[in-house]
C-alpha cells in the first residue's frame, strides 16, 4: 500500500501529524472529562444518601446557606419520613494545606465515612479523609485556628471527600457559625416525596425545600461549572481541529510536487485523493487512538496525585469519545482532502514547478 | 505522431508563445532548442499535455487531446517523461518508483528495462541511496517501461556531467531506432549530432 509507504517513509512529517493530532484530541478528552467529573461527584455526593435537600431560602451556594438544625425533630415525625441528618459544608486552611473541606454532621451520618482507621469523632475530634491524612502525621492539627485531635480516617468513593476532614456538626457551626448548610431527609416511600417536600415547607418561611434530584438539575454552581467547562472544551475543540486541518493541508501542499509527478505518469485525480484519504485515515485514527488510552491514563492518575488532594476526577463516556472521534477525522480528512482536490485538478507541470520553488 | 496548429500561451497576461505551428513524424528525433526563456519548457509542456494552451489544437497519435476521455490513460501508456530533475518519488525504491509509472500488462518488463540500463542492483535503493547520473537513467528507465509512443525530455542531462549525458542520449536514441518518437528540449548542443529535426524558438516565436 502506497500510502502506508508515504506515511514510513517520511517519519518526521508522519510523527508532528501524530504529535499534533493526539495532543488536540487529549486536550478535548481531559478538559471535558475533569469538568464532568467534578459535577459528578458533588452531584452523586448530595443524591446518595438523601431524597430531600433543606437549604436557606435564596442562597445560590451550600456554602453560604444557614438553616436551623432544631428543624430536624419536628421533619422525623412527618409520615413517611425515615431519617434526615444535617450538614455543614465548609472550607478551611487545616495544618500547612491552605484549603480543604470540612464536613460536619449529625452524628446518624458518621457511617457514610467508611473508617479505615480509629473511632467516629467525639467533640473536638476529627476524622481524616484517606488523601488528606497521607499528608499528615501528627495526632492533632490545627483548623482555623482551633485544634482537633485526630480520632480516626475514613474512605470513601467521592474524591471530594476523601481530601477533607469530618467533624460533629456542633464543631463546625462553631467554626463557620452557623446551625447547618443543609438538612437531607430520606423517605420510605417514594410516592410520598412530593407530599413531605409540601409539609417541610410550611414550616419555616426561610427554607427551600426540593427533591435532591431536583436540587442537582438547577443548583447554579453546577450550570456555572458546565457552561464554563462546555466553553472551555469547545474552544479547545474548535482549536484542536483547525490545528489537525492546517497541519494536514500544510503538509498536503508541500507534496503538490510529488502529485505534479504523479498526474505526469498518468495516475488519476481519484488515485492521488484515495491515497491521501488513506494516509489520513491511518494517521487520524492512530493518533486519536494513542490519545484515548494516555488520557484513560492520565484519568486513572489523577486520583491518586496527592497534590490535588482527590478534589479532581473524570471519566470519558462513550459517546464523547466517539463524538471527538468522528470530529478528528472529519477534521484531517477536510484539511487534507481540499487541498489534494485543488491540487489534483491544476496542471500537473505546474504543480512540478510549484513543488521545486 | 505530433501536429501543433496555431498553439499559443499566455501565464497571466504574459505571452511566450506565439501561435506556433508544426509536425513531427512518427519515429523522428525532434531537438527544441533555444535561449533562456524563449518558450522551451512550455512548448514541451503543452506537447506532453501536461499544460493546457491558452489557444490552438494539439493532436498526439492522431487524437484531438482536449477530446481525450481518460488522459490519465492515455499519459501513462502513450507518453514517457524526463524532466531536468529526476523527480522519482522519494519513499518507493527504484523498483517501485518504475512500477508505479507501469501499466498492469507493462510490469514484466521493469527488470529487463534496469538491467539494460545497468542499474537492476540498485532497484532496492530508494533515491536518495543512489548517485544523480543513476537516478537520471532510474528517470529514463521510468519513461520507457510502458513502451511509449512519444518521450518528452527537458533538459534531461541538466544535472549530468558529458559521460552520463551520452548515457542518457545513447538511451534516448535506442528508444528512437525501435519506433519512439523523441521529443528533447535543451541548451546542450551536444543532442544535435542525434536529433533528425530541430526547432529553435526565439522569444516564443519558431526561427
Ligand atoms: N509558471 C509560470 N508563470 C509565469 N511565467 C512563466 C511560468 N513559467 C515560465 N514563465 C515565463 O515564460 C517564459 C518561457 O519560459 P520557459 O520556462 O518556457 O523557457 P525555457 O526556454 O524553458 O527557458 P530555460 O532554457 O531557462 O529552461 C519565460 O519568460 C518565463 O519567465
Ligand atoms: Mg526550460
Amino acid at each position: 500500500m502506497i500510502a502506508l509507504k508515504a506515511l514510513s517513509k517520511n517519519r518526521l512529517k508522519s510523527f508532528l501529524i501524530f504529535l499534533s493530532i493526539t495532543v488536540a484530541v487529549m486536550a478535548i478528552f481531559l478538559i471535558s472529562a475533569i469538568s464532568g467529573g467534578i459535577i459528578g461527584m458533588y452531584s452523586k455526593m448530595i443524591k446518595t444518601d438523601g431524597d430531600i435537600i433543606i437549604t436557606q431560602k435564596g442562597i445560590s451556594d451550600t456554602f453560604f446557606s444557614n438553616v436551623d438544625i432544631a428543624l430536624m425533630d419536628k421533619i422525623d415525625k412527618i409520615e413517611n419520613v425515615s431519617s434526615s441528618y444535617a450538614m455543614i459544608v465548609g472550607a478551611s486552611p487545616i495544618g500547612h494545606i491552605p484549603i480543604a473541606a470540612i464536613y460536619g454532621t449529625t452524628q446518624n451520618h458518621f457511617s457514610h465515612y467508611k473508617l479505615s482507621s480509629g473511632v467516629y469523632p467525639k467533640e473536638k475530634e476529627v476524622i481524616l479523609g484517606e488523601n488528606l491524612s497521607k499528608q499528615f502525621k501528627t495526632k492533632s492539627i490545627a483548623i482555623a485556628n482551633k485544634n482537633f485531635e485526630i480520632s480516626g480516617t475514613y474512605s470513601s468513593e467521592i474524591g471530594f471527600e476523601e481530601g477533607g476532614v469530618v467533624m460533629n456538626i456542633a464543631d463546625a457551626g462553631t467554626l463557620f457559625n452557623r446551625s447547618a448548610s443543609f438538612i437531607l431527609v430520606s423517605s420510605n416511600s417514594p410516592n410520598a416525596i412530593d407530599e413531605i417536600v409540601k409539609k417541610i415547607s410550611a414550616m419555616h418561611s426561610e427554607i427551600e425545600v426540593k427533591t435532591t434530584q431536583n436540587f442537582v438539575k438547577e443548583y447554579n454552581q453546577f450550570k456555572i461549572i458546565e457552561n464554563s467547562s462546555f466553553v472551555i472544551s469547545f474552544l479547545a475543540f474548535a482549536m484542536g481541529l483547525m490545528g489537525i486541518a492546517s497541519v494536514m493541508s500544510m503538509i498536503v501542499n508541500s507534496r503538490k510536487e510529488e502529485f505534479g509527478i504523479m498526474r505526469a505518469l498518468g495516475k488519476s485525480r481519484f488515485f492521488i485523493i484515495k491515497n491521501i484519504f488513506f494516509e489520513t485515515l491511518v494517521l487520524s485514527v492512530v493518533s486519536y487512538g494513542v490519545a484515548l488510552v494516555l488520557s484513560l491514563a492520565v484519568l486513572a492518575l489523577i486520583p491518586h496525585i496527592e497534590m490535588l488532594q482527590g478534589y479532581v476526577n473524570g471519566s470519558l463516556s462513550a459517546s464523547l469519545a466517539l463524538y471527538v472521534l468522528a470530529s478528528t477525522i472529519i477534521m484531517a480528512l477536510l484539511g487534507s482532502l481540499i487541498p489534494a482536490w485543488i491540487a489534483s485538478k491544476t496542471d500537473p507541470i505546474l504543480l512540478i514547478n510549484q513543488g521545486c520553488a | 505522431m505530433i501536429q501543433v496548429s496555431n498553439i499559443s500561451h499566455f501565464y497571466g497576461n504574459e505571452q511566450v508563445l506565439f501561435d506556433l505551428t508544426f509536425e513531427v513524424q512518427s519515429g523522428e528525433f525532434l531537438f527544441l532548442g533555444g535561449e533562456s526563456g524563449s518558450g522551451k519548457s512550455t512548448l514541451l509542456s503543452i506537447l506532453s499535455t501536461l499544460l493546457k494552451p491558452s489557444s490552438g489544437e494539439l493532436l498526439l497519435d492522431g487524437e484531438a487531446v482536449q477530446d481525450i476521455k481518460d488522459i490519465d490513460f492515455f499519459r501513462q501508456s502513450k507518453i514517457g517523461f524526463v524532466f531536468q530533475f529526476h523527480y522519482l518519488i522519494n519513499y518507493l525504491n527504484i523498483y517501485e518508483n518504475i512500477a508505479l509509472a507501469a501499466t498492469d500488462d507493462k510490469k514484466q518488463n521493469i527488470n529487463k528495462i534496469l538491467e539494460e540500463l545497468g542499474i537492476l542492483e540498485l532497484s532496492s535503493r530508494y533515491p536518495n541511496e543512489i548517485s544523480g547520473g543513476q537516478r537520471q537513467r532510474v528517470a529514463v528507465a521510468r519513461a520507457l517501461v510502458n513502451e511509449p509512443k512519444i518521450i518528452f525530455a527537458d533538459e534531461p542531462t541538466g544535472s549530468l556531467d558529458s559521460k552520463n549525458s551520452t548515457i542518457v542520449y545513447e538511451l534516448l536514441q535506442d528508444a528512437q531506432k525501435k519506433g519512439t518518437t523523441v521529443v528533447v528540449a535543451s541548451h546542450d548542443t551536444q543532442i544535435q549530432n542525434y536529433a533528425t529535426k530541430i526547432i529553435r524558438l526565439k522569444d516564443g516565436k519558431i526561427l
